[in-house]
């Protein structure tokens, strides 16, 4: 098919030099370029086209494709409802009009395109689409409302369930999405994929057996896909489950030797075991198998430092700064290296570690530990009007993190702002005891868990 | 009324002194002026020189180290300096830990009470004393003459109950803890503090209470398949005990009345100190992994915590630190005391200077230098101590871990640490001393305890600390003497006779110290009452003049004190 498509736009690209007025030809020439992805050809073409033909129903359907490929919405949702029959004869012209008036912030609109779908002659696979774009531009009541129309008529049950279970997820509906994929498990779907979805939905419900046990499962009947070792990894971690986390490392280093982020859950494991010095030869083994990973050579700089080398560390931050100059994470993770040495009386760290955290601020401004850094400096200077500022942006940024709150109350006493100080420290005992909470697995006396 | 006291000094024989420094040189030195001695001759001579042995000290630390791993296995054990038979000279008192149901020890475990036998010797005369056994596992010891018959008394701490021994004033000790009310039964009590928060003469006694705990219920935590003790946050805290001192040989629980039984933590460290100079004496308490409390006296009988405020309870970022132990001094001299609390490995140990009174302190822990040398250690014991009498607080920590597989995650923390001598620079910035201060400090040890007093009586103070499953070590200071001094001993009349609370400002040569006698302090343990104020950094004294605030609020003058001797001044009636 590609072939054929290659061979009859090359003879209307020759039909048009021999004769460029040809409009049959130019609009062939446009139809194929869309289908071969080369929009920008396709849309130069049309344009020639639409000059001569602007009412052409055909071609400003076309077009309308064509921007929406280009992702000129404007353009295309002009185009496409200008020609409302023809959008209506195929699904995915309709969804290219929902998604271009979601583009453009017109969801009833997108909304009511997308009905169109309900009563097409397309059935149930045009409503498939037209939900899993709803879902994509992140409609998500309009993609449940889509997905639940066709459930009893969609012919593969195991794939609507899982797509509109994810809605749900996405929709934070992690109860019904539960309960949507637990119905599939019911009616005998087995597949890694839906344990999967059905581990963070019980993770995000706090239920860490549950997803624990959903990921085993998914792991059994899944056993090729290393996901389900790594997101089981990462649940037993956020869990503070570190002995079982380390197992499941362990297992997946076992299972995939030549998998770089297998390592990487191992030394972040270890890392917060405290077992530094074996994070140290994971996050070392990680870099080795892909070289270009950010996050295992700032694993290793971090273990390193964790171990007490500073020299290493600051050797290894430094060169990691420079092979990905644009990581915030790395710029940040440096700068908090950096204030530790500048605890320990070093000024001269305590100057860099600000600048990296400028950096880090510069390249993402959303990391609010950057601004709550930079405020806590200024604090400890006595500048609580530079601090403010940062802190304030920090607050905003993540909200629940108690230590925040900790230091704007410091702030606001400073500046006698008492009733604010008052509600910052009732932010940080409220936050503080949440914290609390989640770490209440006892570790071994002395472990950092950073 | 002063009295010039006598004390029986230790014939300097015994210390191994370098031969310039025997008595006959020594007076030479004295006629040249201390402060004028040569600084190379000075530097020679460790600060400290471990006499342990020569003194004839061979207790051991019994831990009951067992396979559960029970953080009470790694918490002990006190000591106490006292003079417990009113001879003059300090005696020394080790509190043992105890037996687990799995960690039996092959002898009968036991305390150790040391007298000082005035020839640099001491003797072990626990069980004549009457206290060498305990009806519990073992944890500190507050000394405290609670019926101000001049004789020191013992509250020893310890799981699950604590006891109180009444000196007999005949060498022995009677265990009246159920009769006086003070057994804090079911509970771990940690360290304790006299103090006479009411001011009525009496000594009170605060009880630092650590972790809800059982020996039936053994927390399970690994390291690397290593079965190893579990993080302080695996257990519950408890109330602070606040016991009134009824006069009559009984005490009231009043920690509900006071407040105090509000606060509940992981209390480890105690001290005493009036914190905003209004007469009345104000708690610090060391919490580990607990905020820490700064608990002010409401003169009506209750406190309330200032710790927010004064921004101590936390470090900046909003965490509880491991605080263990605690001691309050003026390090910046400005005449408000300073807290120095001993905390976990990566933590620091914070030093925390008052800014003339206001709050909040100021975290000067990186400024003065100990972040720096404490990053490396938990530390439990502390205590300020102007070892070399030159007029500055300096500071002595003692370090040990907790986790004996530490080692295994980390090439920069080890689990035996050196203790720590930090010398104030006058504007509270500490210079590490390891290098001279002798080997001790450069000998790795799991210490837990620490007490301060001048055991020789030769105007400088002593150390001892204690060492998990080991000897403890005392430390002969072999500098302190070397500057001019003055030692006062307070006695109170209408105020607690141990003079605990008070407040002495003395002048000199347009200078001016001041010290409190502070309840409790350092870890599970107590120090010589007695004050020494170093004149090293002053003009060369004849004389100085002392005010002393009393804790019943009496303002006394003396005048014309001589330095290098100690003096004994009675409360006026």
């Amino acid at each position: 098919m590609q072939k054929k498509l290659e061979e009859s736009t090359a003879l209307f690209s020759k039909a048009l030099k021999l004769d460029p007025n040809d409009l049959t030809a130019r609009r062939y020439l446009a139809a194929n370029l869309w289908q071969l992805h080369r929009p920008e050809e396709a849309k130069r073409n049309l344009v020639i086209f639409l000059e001569a033909e602007p009412r052409d129903r055909q071609s400003l359907l076309l077009m309308g494709m064509v921007s929406e490929d280009l992702k000129d919405y404007a353009t295309a949702a002009k185009m496409l409802a200008s020609v409302p029959d023809q959008v209506r004869e195929r699904p995915e012209s309709i969804v290219a009009l929902a998604r271009s008036y979601y583009h453009l912030g017109e969801t009833a609109k997108a909304r009511e395109t997308l009905n169109a779908l309900l009563g097409h002659p397309a059935g149930p696979p045009g409503v498939f689409l037209g939900a899993r774009i709803a879902a994509e531009m992140h409609d998500f009541e309009t993609a449940e409302k889509l997905y639940k129309a066709i459930r009893s008529t969609y012919p593969d049950r195991a794939a609507l369930g899982y797509h509109l279970a994810l809605a749900q997820y996405d929709a934070q509906q992690f109860g019904d999405a539960q309960q949507t994929l637990n119905g599939l498990v019911d009616a005998g779907v087995r597949n890694g994929e839906l344990y999967n979805l059905l581990a963070w939905c019980y993770q995000k419900q706090h239920r860490t057996d549950d997803a624990v046990r959903a990921l085993e499962a998914a792991i059994q009947v899944a056993p090729s896909e290393e996901q389900n070792y790594l997101d089981l990894g990462k649940v037993l971690l956020n869990a503070g489950r570190l002995p079982a986390a380390l197992e499941t490392a362990k297992r997946t280093v076992a299972a995939y030797p030549k998998s770089e982020r297998a390592y990487l859950l191992k030394g972040q494991t270890e890392y917060r075991l405290s077992q530094f010095t074996d994070a140290m030869a994971s996050c070392s083994r990680a870099a080795q198998l892909d070289s270009s990973d950010p996050q295992a050579n700032l694993g290793l700089a971090m273990a390193e430092a964790a171990t007490g080398k500073t020299d290493m560390a600051r050797q290894a931050f430094e060169a990691g700064i420079k092979r990905f100059p644009n990581d915030a994470q790395y710029h940040l993770e440096y700068a908090l290296f950096l204030l530790e040495l500048g605890e320990a009386g070093n000024d001269v760290a305590k100057v860099e570690a600000e600048a990296q955290l400028k950096t880090s601020l510069k390249l993402d401004p959303s990391l609010s530990e950057a601004d709550y850094q930079l405020g806590n400096l200024a604090l400890t200077r006595g500048r609580s009007n530079e601090a403010l500022p940062y802190l304030e942006a920090a607050e905003k940024l993540d909200p629940g993190k108690s230590k925040t709150h900790f230091a704007l109350a410091r702030v606001y006493r400073r500046l006698g702002r008492k009733q604010d100080s008052a509600r910052e420290m009732a932010l940080f005992q409220k936050f503080k005891n949440l914290e609390g909470e989640r770490a209440a697995v006892p570790s071994p006396a002395g472990m950092r868990h950073d | 009324m002063i009295r010039l006291m006598r004390r029986k000094r230790v014939p300097a024989l015994a210390k191994r002194w370098p031969l310039w420094l025997l008595p006959g040189a020594a007076a030479i030195a004295c006629c040249l002026l201390p402060w004028q001695a040569e600084p190379q001759a000075r530097a020679e001579k460790d600060i400290f020189s471990d006499v342990t042995a020569e003194a004839g000290i061979t207790w051991k630390q019994f831990n009951g180290e067992s396979p559960d791993r029970f953080l009470i296995e790694a918490m002990g054990g006190g000591v106490g300096f006292l003079d417990f038979d009113g001879d003059g000279l300090l005696d020394i008192l080790f509190i043992n830990g105890g037996e687990t149901p799995r960690g039996k020890s092959p002898n009968p475990v036991r305390n150790a009470l040391y007298r000082n036998l005035g020839n640099g010797r001491f003797e072990d005369v626990a069980a004549k004393a009457g206290i060498d056994r305990l009806p519990f596992y073992g944890m500190g010891v507050a000394v405290g003459d609670y019926d101000n018959d001049g004789f020191p008394d013992l509250y020893i701490t310890g799981y699950p109950a604590s006891a109180l021994y009444h000196n007999n004033r005949n060498g022995t000790f009677t265990d009246v803890t159920d009769k006086s009310g003070v057994k804090n039964l079911g509970r771990w009590a940690a360290s304790a503090a006299w103090f006479d928060y009411d001011r009525d003469g009496l000594l009170d006694l605060v009880v630092a209470n650590y972790v809800q705990f059982s020996f039936s219920d053994a927390k399970d935590c690994e390291y690397n398949g290593i079965r190893t003790y579990c993080e302080q946050k695996a257990y519950a805290g408890l109330p602070l005990t606040l016991y009134h001192n009824n006069g009559d040989g009984t005490f009231t629980d009043v920690s509900a009345k006071s407040g105090l039984q509000k606060f509940v933590g992981r209390a480890l460290g105690v001290v005493s100190v009036d914190v905003n100079d209004d007469g009345w004496p104000d708690l610090f308490v060391a919490r580990d992994a607990s905020p820490n409390l700064l608990l002010i006296n409401n003169r009506d009988g209750t406190f309330h915590d200032a710790a927010l405020d004064a921004e101590v309870a936390y470090d900046p970022d909003g965490n509880a630190k491991a605080g263990m132990g605690v001691d309050a001094g003026d390090v910046n001299e400005d005449g408000r005391p300073d807290f120095v609390v001993t905390n976990f490995n990566d933590e620091y140990h914070s030093l925390l200077v008052s800014n003339r009174g206001a709050f909040p302190y100021d975290d000067w822990t990186a400024p003065s230098h100990l972040a720096a040398y404490t990053r490396k250690f938990v530390g439990w014991g502390t205590h300020f101590i102007d070892y070399d009498n030159d007029g500055h607080l300096d500071l002595m920590i003692v370090n040990g871990h907790i986790n004996p597989v530490i080692e295994l995650s980390r090439t920069d923390v080890s689990y035996k640490e050196p203790p720590l001598l930090l010398r104030n620079n006058g504007k509270a910035v500490f210079e590490n001393m390891k290098a001279r201060a002798g080997p001790v400090f450069n000998t790795h040890y799991d210490a837990r305890g620490l007490a301060v007093g001048d055991f020789d009586n030769d105007g400088d103070l002593d150390v001892v600390f204690t060492c998990l499953k080991d000897r403890p070590v005392l430390l002969r200071n072999n500098v302190g003497q070397d500057n001019p001094w003055i030692g006062i001993e307070l006695v109170g009349t209408k105020s607690n006779r141990d003079a605990i609370g008070a407040k002495l400002q003395l002048r000199t040569g347009g200078h001016q110290l001041v010290r409190w006698i502070n309840g409790g302090s350092s870890y599970l343990s107590s120090h010589d009452k007695r004050v020494i104020f170093g004149l090293g950094g002053t003009p060369a004294p004849r004389a100085a003049d002392l005010e002393i605030t009393w804790p019943s609020g009496k303002v006394q003058h003396v005048s014309g004190l001589e330095p290098n001797r100690y003096h004994k001044v009675v409360e006026p009636q």
